[in-house]
Order: structure tokens, then C-alpha cells, then sequence
């Protein structure tokens, strides 16, 4: 259904999705600076970057997901049991902890990618699986508690609540993870062949590329970054927790789609998703600075996610909207 | 081999699949007699979940033999109240393809009105019956909206509900205070409480809204409508389905029903809180899928979801009885899913799955 009217074609063409967010985010800055001045200062700034770290880590796995047509709704899951793991662990393996929190991500996401294609599971019920399988075993590890990281494990996570010539650790962390996943989506053979397969599988297929082994890839790439976030989420907040990371989902997929990522694939990236993390997190601190109510929260994200969608969507791409 | 061509899932149907012989196709769930007759491995896998379920209760009972004792039956069938009533909701999306995710969200806002409208300890209130008929209401009015978003913005279901979901939670635990408000009427708390020829009356309630869904699929213009739309949505538009007014339709029913179970809910709970809908979405697809109900759509019906919510709640009492953590229950819910959906899915009909 193209209507042929001018004014419509500018507004759903390629360059206006990628510009629109960042419009909108200076749009915000410039609102709370009018209404607070000061708050443009590289303290709060910085504040609010480490505030968005957990949350933007968590959107990027899932931009891979995403920019392939899919979905993964494992991460809260998967961030929730490295945290837990990494809770539980740190007093017996110290900093070896990490790395095994990390690649119980890595696992899991891999689990979610071949059960979606090995199986042929549609990803949203797929990842919707394995993120129950997940919390089944986390809240059975945890026997259903929040775990306290204690005070001798919490030599071992200070370093990520240190800072680092005035900048947090856990912005550099996601400053890495962001730099890295944009330069392995633009650089690398995985990065074009995940484009190409969410822009049209067929000729994608077509043209000789193993869609099953990217799609593997991007999701096990996926439930990794969300365990490096549920580690950071835990070291912050020191304690791990079957629940910890539950109330992230929906702003993580928000962060994605408000930033300009198409759920139809093959269109967005990284760079806006760090747009759309950043526009979350500081309509978050408005919120409360409005005084709007802290538990209406989850309706406005809701809402925002349905309109940031309604708008992003590639109609064209689907035959049939189901 | 290569399927090119504008639309991203393909789907392969045999041409024309009339509504009639859909329907029949559902209904052999429910005359075995007829299959004997019929061969191909579709007819039995309509009966392996019947199967699973007879065998589960079967190896359960050797390993427990409590578990067939009155009294553990009628807590089976207590506990499958709820998920039933969400899975009757569930099974008309998903037999149109579609798929609500917004279960938990229509479910904490009926229990929410029930709660808060009915005598409470939070506020004044006092309206009886008619907060539960206003918590219906509330939850069929979250399913239109969700049928209206998906149809008017057109955005897949998953999305659509998706912040449904969310915006119902939001309202929910806002109106709730973000505490915990208990159910003091009598007569409502009675649904759970009150029993009637050995069943708790929620029971009852569930079993009627089964009687009512199994009606709508087979003997209402909607039912078959949703049917077709499931089976092929081109085909229904081409013969003349109204596909939109269906489908907003549906998810109204879908909410109807989601609306009951939050009533039921908050019942048997005796309160409203911010986490009454928690792993209740889970349940309910689990349900609708082990049943054998395809998430393609266009297969299977409430007989199959009526079978799956028993195999789902037979296996958690089963675990109970069995001394298995229940924290466990949900990897085996999730392992379910996937095993369900790889058996059931007809993958000659998806060239690419998304």
C-alpha cells in the first residue's frame, strides 16, 4: 500500500529514520537544560552516561537480533543469571567469576539461535523459551533469593564502580562493547551478511550466505552482551537476584526501535541505538523530574515502544501482518 | 527451490483449504473412531498430546500414588482454573498466527479493578458484582486496543502487545499504589473459596469458559473466521472475510477471557499486587502449544488447549509430588515450548522463519 504522496516518501526515507532520533535527543537536552540549567555539566553528564550503560550494553546484543528480523526476548533472563552466577561464584573463584558469568550468556544466546534455526522456532517463541529455561535454572540456583555480594567479593567488583580519570569504568566497558559491535556490523563478513540477511533472507539465501550460521551468531552475540550487563547491573547494585534485570526488557527493545533500528531488519544499527539508549534513559530522568508518577513508567515506555514502531516499520516487507 | 518475491514469510498451503475441512481437521482431536480410517503422520499428532498426557499421569501415579487421590485431584483442577481461562483467550490469537504477549498486562488490570472496585483495604469501595463485570469489561477493553493498535497501525501482534503488556503492568501497579490490596468481599473471595459438587466454584467458571470457547470455535462465524485467517490470510480476505473486524474481534475475545482469569486471580490470591500476572504468559503458551495448536496458525482449537493446560498443570503437581524444586518449573515449560513447536510446526509451509 504506497500511497504516491511526496510529503510521506521524505518522512519514511532511509536518512530521516537515522535523523529523526537524534533531533529528537538534542530536542530533550536542550528542554532540561532550558527547564534546569546546568544540567549540561560533565558531572551530570557523566551520571547520566554511567545511568545508561547497563541499559545500552543490553539494546546493543539485541540490535544484532533485531537487525536480522528477529527478536530476543531471553536477555532480562539471560542478565539476570549472570548475575546471579557471578553473585554466587565470586567468593570462590574471585575474578574468574566474570568469565564464566560472560560465556553462560554466550551459551544461552547460542542455545536461542539454534533452537530458532536448527528448529525452525519463530525467535520471538523461541527466545521466549529458552528466556523461561533460564530463569528456571537461575531462580533454582539462587533458591528463588537476591544473593548479596558480600564484603570480600566486593574487592573483586570495585573496579567496575571506579572511575578512570574522572570517567566511570562501566562507560568505558560499554564505550568498548558499543565501538566494537559497530565496527564488527560495518567491517566485518558477519557484520554485511547479518545486514543482508535481515534485509531480504531470500536473496540473501541466494546469493550463498549461511543464514543459519549468522543468525547463530547474532544471537549467541546477543545473549553474551546481556550477560556482560547483568554482570555490570550486579557489580553495581552488588547483589544478584533471578528478578534483577526483568524490568529491563522492554526499555532495551525500546532503546533499539526509538533509536531507528527497523524491526523489520537489515536497517539501523548501533550508532543508534547509543541514540535511543540515551533518549530512554534521559525521558527516565524526566519523568521523575516532571513528576510523573515512577510506576507509570513501564505505560509511557509501552506506548512509546508501539508508536516508535508504528513509525520504523517497513510495511512493504511483509506480506502479511500477523 | 529459491522463493524470492516482496514478502518476507512465504507460506505454502495446499490451495484453497476450505473452512469446513479445517474444521474437520480440528475435530478429529475428538472422534479417535474416525482416525482409524484416515493415514498420514498429521492425524497422529493430533492424538500425541492426548497421549503425553495419559502417559504423564499414568507414570506419575506409579511413582506417587497420591497423586490420584481425591484430594489432590481437585487441587490439580484448581490450579489448572486460571490457565485455562488465559488459554482459551491465547488459543483464538494463536490460531489466527498471531500471538498475544500482553497476558500478564490484561490480567494484573482486571484483578486490579476487581480488587480496588470491590470491598478492599485500600479504599471505600463496595460494588460487588459489579466490579467483577467492570474488571471484564476492563479486560476486554485491553484486547481491543490491542486489536486495534495491531489492525489500524499495522505492527505485528508480538510487538503490539507487547507494549500492551507493559502498559497494562504500568497501570496496574500505578492504580495499586505499588503495594499489595486485599479482596475483603465475601461473595467474590467465595469463587475460590466456596465449593460446589467438590470443585471450587472457579473451577466451574473455567470449565464454563472452555464450553463457551469450544462454541465460538465450532458453531460461530467468528470461529470459523479466525480459523481461515489462520489458515490463509489472502484466501479469507479473497472470500470475503471481513479480516480487520476479525481480528480486532478476536483480541477482544482473547481479552474477555484474560479478564475472567484476572478475576479469578485476584480470588484465589485474595488480593491484587504488582506481580499477579507474573509467569502466567509463560503457562499459557506453554498450554496452547503442547496442545498442539500451531503457531503458524490455521490448526488446532481449545480441545487441544484444554489437554495442554493439563499436561502442564498434571506435570508441575507431578513435580511437587516428585519433591522436584519447583523453581525448575519454568526451564521445563520453556524446554515444553521448544519440543512442542519443533514436533508440531509444519515446516513444509515455512521457507523462512523469522
Amino acid at each position: 500500500m504506497n500511497e504516491p504522496f511526496p510529503l510521506r516518501r521524505i518522512f519514511e526515507g532511509k536518512w530521516t529514520q537515522g535523523a529523526i532520533p537524534l533531533v529528537l535527543l538534542v530536542a530533550l537536552l536542550l528542554i532540561i537544560e532550558i527547564a534546569a540549567p546546568g544540567f549540561l555539566t560533565g558531572e551530570t553528564v557523566s551520571l547520566l552516561f554511567a545511568n545508561t550503560a547497563v541499559l545500552f550494553i543490553l539494546a546493543t546484543g539485541v540490535t544484532f537480533a533485531i537487525l536480522l528480523g528477529g527478536i530476543d526476548l531471553s536477555i532480562q533472563a539471560v542478565a539476570s543469571l549472570a548475575s546471579v552466577i557471578l553473585a554466587q561464584l565470586l567468593p570462590s573463584l574471585g575474578l574468574a567469576a566474570f568469565p564464566v558469568a560472560i560465556l553462560s550468556g554466550l551459551a544461552f544466546g547460542t542455545l536461542s539461535g539454534i533452537v530458532h534455526v536448527k528448529l525452525r522456532v519463530p525467535s520471538f517463541v523461541a527466545t521466549l523459551a529458552t528466556g523461561g529455561v533460564v530463569t528456571g535454572i537461575a531462580l533454582w540456583v539462587s533458591d528463588g533469593r537476591a544473593i548479596t555480594i558480600e564484603e570480600g567479593g566486593r574487592e573483586n567488583t570495585a573496579w567496575i564502580n571506579a572511575t578512570v580519570v574522572g570517567v566511570p569504568v562501566v562507560v568505558l566497558i560499554s564505550a568498548v562493547i558499543g565501538i566494537a559491535a559497530f565496527l564488527a556490523l560495518r567491517y566485518t563478513r558477519f557484520g554485511r551478511q547479518a545486514i543482508a540477511v535481515g534485509a531480504g533472507e531470500p536473496a540473501a539465501w541466494a546469493a550463498g550466505i549461511n543464514v543459519d550460521r549468522t543468525k547463530i551468531v547474532a544471537f549467541a552475540a546477543s545473549g553474551m552482551l546481556a550477560a556482560v550487563a547483568g554482570v555490570v547491573l550486579a557489580a553495581r547494585l552488588s547483589s544478584g537476584s533471578p528478578v534483577l534485570a526483568n524490568q529491563l526488557l522492554l526499555p532495551a527493545i525500546a532503546a533499539v526501535i526509538v533509536g531507528g533500528t527497523a524491526i523489520t531488519g537489515g536497517l539501523g544499527g548501533v550508532a543508534r541505538t547509543a541514540v535511543g539508549a540515551l533518549i530512554i534513559s534521559i525521558v527516565r530522568i524526566g519523568m521523575t523530574f516532571v513528576g510523573v508518577n515512577i510506576f507509570l513508567e513501564n505505560m509511557v515506555f509501552g506506548a512509546v515502544l508501539i508508536a516508535a514502531v508504528a513509525i520504523t516499520i517497513d510495511r512493504s516487507k511483509i506480506a502479511v501482518i500477523k | 527451490m529459491t522463493q524470492t518475491g516482496s514478502g518476507f514469510l512465504t507460506i505454502h498451503t495446499e490451495p484453497l483449504k476450505s473452512v469446513s475441512d479445517i474444521e474437520r481437521t480440528t475435530l478429529m482431536t475428538l472422534i479417535p473412531g474416525r482416525i482409524a480410517g484416515l493415514f498420514g503422520g498429521r492425524r497422529w499428532r493430533s492424538l500425541a498430546p492426548l497421549a503425553v498426557l495419559i502417559v504423564l499421569c499414568v507414570l506419575i501415579a506409579i511413582a506417587n500414588p497420591n497423586f490420584i487421590e481425591l484430594r489432590n485431584l481437585v487441587r490439580v483442577a484448581n490450579s489448572a482454573a486460571v490457565p485455562l481461562t488465559l488459554a482459551m483467550g491465547l488459543t483464538f490469537i494463536i490460531l489466527m498466527g498471531s500471538i498475544d504477549l500482553s497476558v500478564e498486562g490484561t490480567l494484573s488490570v482486571s484483578a486490579m479493578v476487581v480488587v480496588l472496585l470491590a470491598a478492599n483495604d485500600g479504599n471505600g469501595n463496595d460494588y460487588g458484582w459489579w466490579a467483577v463485570l467492570a474488571a471484564i469489561v476492563a479486560g476486554t477493553a485491553m484486547g481491543f486496543v490491542s486489536g486495534l493498535v495491531q489492525t489500524m497501525l499495522r505492527i505485528p501482534s508480538f510487538m503490539a502487545t507487547l507494549g500492551m503488556w507493559f502498559i497494562g503492568l504500568g497501570l496496574s501497579v500505578y492504580m495499586l499504589g505499588g503495594s499489595a490490596i486485599r479482596l475483603n468481599d465475601a461473595s467474590i473471595r467465595d469463587l475460590a473459596l466456596h465449593r460446589f459438587f467438590g470443585m471450587p466454584l472457579a473451577v466451574w467458571v473455567a470449565t464454563g469458559a472452555f464450553l463457551l470457547a469450544a462454541v465460538i470455535q465450532y458453531h460461530t462465524k467468528l470461529g470459523r473466521h479466525i480459523l481461515a485467517i489462520g489458515g490463509d490470510e489472502d484466501v479469507a480476505k479473497l472470500s470475503g472475510v471481513n479480516v480487520i473486524r476479525v481480528r480486532i474481534t478476536a483480541f477482544a475475545l482473547a481479552g474477555f477471557f484474560f479478564g475472567i482469569a484476572g478475576v479469578l486471580a485476584a480470588a484465589q490470591l485474595g488480593q491484587s499486587h504488582a506481580v499477579i500476572g507474573d509467569g502466567r504468559l509463560f503457562a499459557a503458551v506453554t498450554a496452547v502449544v503442547v496442545g498442539g495448536t500451531a503457531l503458524t496458525g490455521g490448526e488446532g482449537g481449545v480441545v487441544n488447549t484444554l489437554i495442554g493446560v493439563l499436561i502442564v498443570t498434571v506435570l508441575a503437581n507431578g513435580m511437587i509430588l516428585l519433591g522436584i524444586s519447583p523453581y525448575i518449573q519454568q526451564t521445563v515449560q520453556g524446554l515444553m515450548i521448544i519440543a512442542a513447536v519443533a514436533l508440531s510446526l509444519d515446516r513444509m509451509r515455512l521457507r523462512i522463519v523469522k
